[in-house]
């Protein structure tokens, strides 16, 4: 079932109102909560940028998280070797990303498709992440760098209630952003390659060029989420962008639900959220949490999402817009 | 009359095949072509080698004097040639409005950043193409069905909404590859009428592959029979039944 125009219509106010709601949020937390709630944030926008790879058009893709490593360096070595004031690093972390995206899906122009596109992402996360370890100079190697205290507008961004503000601004953008182009002849010809490139292509539509596209609107995406991350953790290090991460946020997307915007969020709160639970289980929180990851994609094949369609067609989504 | 589309001397060769032996053909705006022959004849190669699914050996293929043979699949359509695949095209998850309108991608303006940033003019010629693909899904009767999934529409209706999507640009020349096969009686002339409103009022020059000799018969302007990668015969349906290539490449005998 589609939504009805009046469904459409509360969609879009939801869509406004419940971001402007969280902005009550930080009155009601600790600084602990609040951390967690930042992380959700945050790795709603990775999910994000993921998913419209791998749920939206249906590649394999294993770069996502040097992408948002690209994104935290860049953001960090900015603000910290070039002075430049951290909020505007946000959207050139987001360019690197981007250049990164194209860098790992450059080999679709010459046709290379799915595991071989796959293993391909995969060794240029490898590569970057060796490039965050060895380039000690410029990234600090494995002890890391740390991003130095931030104010905007003679506000001090440094406790996690007033990054909540900054963050919740930036993701709404980027969920907005996307959901515009997932809503356009782009995003419609995203997911056309998805289900059947061959016949995208008799359509005149350049299926290399919209693959190279989606991986550098992940990367931006991505991107833009590292810089947070920079700031978030005031100190970013290898190890934040390695495999276990890489895995993670892969299950975000598949708890969520492939190519679900909604799903990206639920799928990042829910792995956010859960390893918080199993501290209460030392030395077997990696087993809860594999276990739990493995029953919810059992009961729930196409993600959490999918139970909120079943509630309502208003969390249905449609590619198109009047 | 100038020639639409000119097919010359059209050669494909697979590894140790040679599938495709010095086929040409000539289509004028408005006119329906059936390319017939038995499995294996080369029909499908054919429609590969002029859409650039399958680059020729030999040849050339011009559209309106342009000659498009050895461009990419995309870039081909581009100029205008369009095709339906034998196996059904359609792209299950979307539904049959966005089938249509992905038919549009070409005609839809506004850059990526205007799409992006959700600017008016890229929004408006959205509506527009939605109008546009709304008005064509009312002409097959399928408008009510606009947002069901491509998925869970019936083989019939697939064809269908496969054809509105391919003609929603309004190309020139269109190569049909099998449409109505699978389909009942009913939907099969239904079929055969778009065919022909879209070469009678359009103007399109369609090709078409069609078993249903009968189909051909009654439908078709002209007739390419093809047999082991070559043309046998080319005329109208009177010339191709008294054809004695035909009946050998057909019967096994005269």
């Amino acid at each position: 079932m589609m939504p009805t125009a009046s469904q459409l219509r509360l969609r879009t106010i939801l869509f406004w109102a419940v971001p402007l709601l969280l902005l009550a949020l930080p009155l009601s937390t600790n600084s602990y909560v609040q951390f967690i709630a930042n992380s959700i944030v945050i790795f709603s926008l990775v999910a994000l940028g993921f998913n419209f790879v791998i749920g939206n058009l249906g590649q394999l893709a294993f770069a996502n998280t040097a992408l948002f490593g690209l994104g935290a360096y860049g953001s960090a070595i900015l603000v910290n070797t070039f002075g430049l004031p951290w909020i505007l690093s946000i959207p050139l972390a987001g360019l690197a990303g981007a250049a990164g995206g194209f860098l790992a899906s450059a080999a679709a122009l010459r046709g290379i498709r799915l595991y071989y596109l796959a293993i391909i992402t995969l060794a240029f996360g490898e590569l970057m992440r060796w490039l965050y370890v060895h380039g000690k100079s410029v990234t600090g190697g494995t002890d890391g760098m740390g991003v130095p205290a931030q104010s905007i507008f003679g506000v001090s961004l440094t406790d996690d209630h007033a990054k909540f503000y900054v963050f919740l601004v930036v993701a709404v953008l980027l969920f907005k952003s996307t959901l515009n182009l997932l809503r356009s002849r782009i995003g419609r010809s995203v997911m056309a390659v998805r289900e059947n490139e061959v016949a995208t292509a008799s359509l005149g539509i350049p299926t290399a060029r919209i693959i190279v596209f989606a991986f550098m609107w992940s990367g931006f995406v991505v991107g833009c989420a590292g810089a947070l991350f920079a700031l978030h953790t005031s100190y970013v290090f290898p190890e934040s962008f390695g495999m276990l991460h890489l895995i993670v946020s892969f299950a975000m997307v598949l708890v969520g639900g492939l190519g679900s915007v909604i799903g990206s969020v639920l799928g990042a709160a829910a792995l956010t959220i859960l390893p918080e639970y199993l501290r209460s289980f030392p030395g077997m929180e990696e087993l809860f949490f594999g276990l739990i990851v493995i029953a919810v994609l059992l009961a729930l094949p196409d993600g959490l999402a999918s139970l909120l369609r079943k509630l309502s067609p208003i969390f249905v989504e449609r590619y198109y817009r009047e | 009359m100038t020639n639409l589309l000119e097919v010359e001397g059209l050669d494909v060769r697979f590894s140790g095949l040679h599938a495709l032996r010095d086929v040409s053909l000539t289509l004028m705006p408005g006119q329906i072509m059936a390319v017939i022959g038995p499995n294996g004849a080369g029909k499908t190669t054919l429609f590969n080698a002029i859409s650039g699914y399958v680059r020729p050996s030999a040849g050339s293929v011009r559209l309106r004097g342009h000659d498009v043979a050895r461009l990419s699949p995309h870039s081909i359509a581009e100029h205008g040639i369009r095709r339906t695949f034998q196996n059904g095209g359609l792209f299950p998850a979307l539904t049959v409005l966005e089938n249509v309108l992905t038919g549009l991608h070409a005609q839809t303006e506004g850059s990526i950043i205007d799409v992006i940033l959700g600017r008016k003019q890229a929004l408006a010629s959205e509506r527009e193409m939605i109008t546009n693909a709304r008005a064509l899904l009312a002409l097959m009767q399928m408008e009510h069905m606009a947002d069901t999934r491509a998925g869970d529409l019936s083989g019939g209706q697939q064809r269908i909404v496969e054809i509105v999507r391919t003609v929603a640009s309004e190309p020139p020349v269109l190569l049909l590859d099998e449409p109505a096969v699978g389909l009942s009686p009913l939907a099969r002339d239904q079929m055969m009428d778009i065919i022909n409103r879209m070469a009678g009022e359009k103007g399109v020059g369609i090709l078409l592959i069609e078993h249903a000799v009968e189909l051909v018969m009654a439908g078709a302007d002209r007739i390419m029979v093809m047999a082991a990668g070559q043309r046998i015969a080319e005329g109208t349906p009177a010339e191709i039944r008294e054809d004695r290539a035909v009946l050998e490449a057909y019967l096994g005998h005269a």
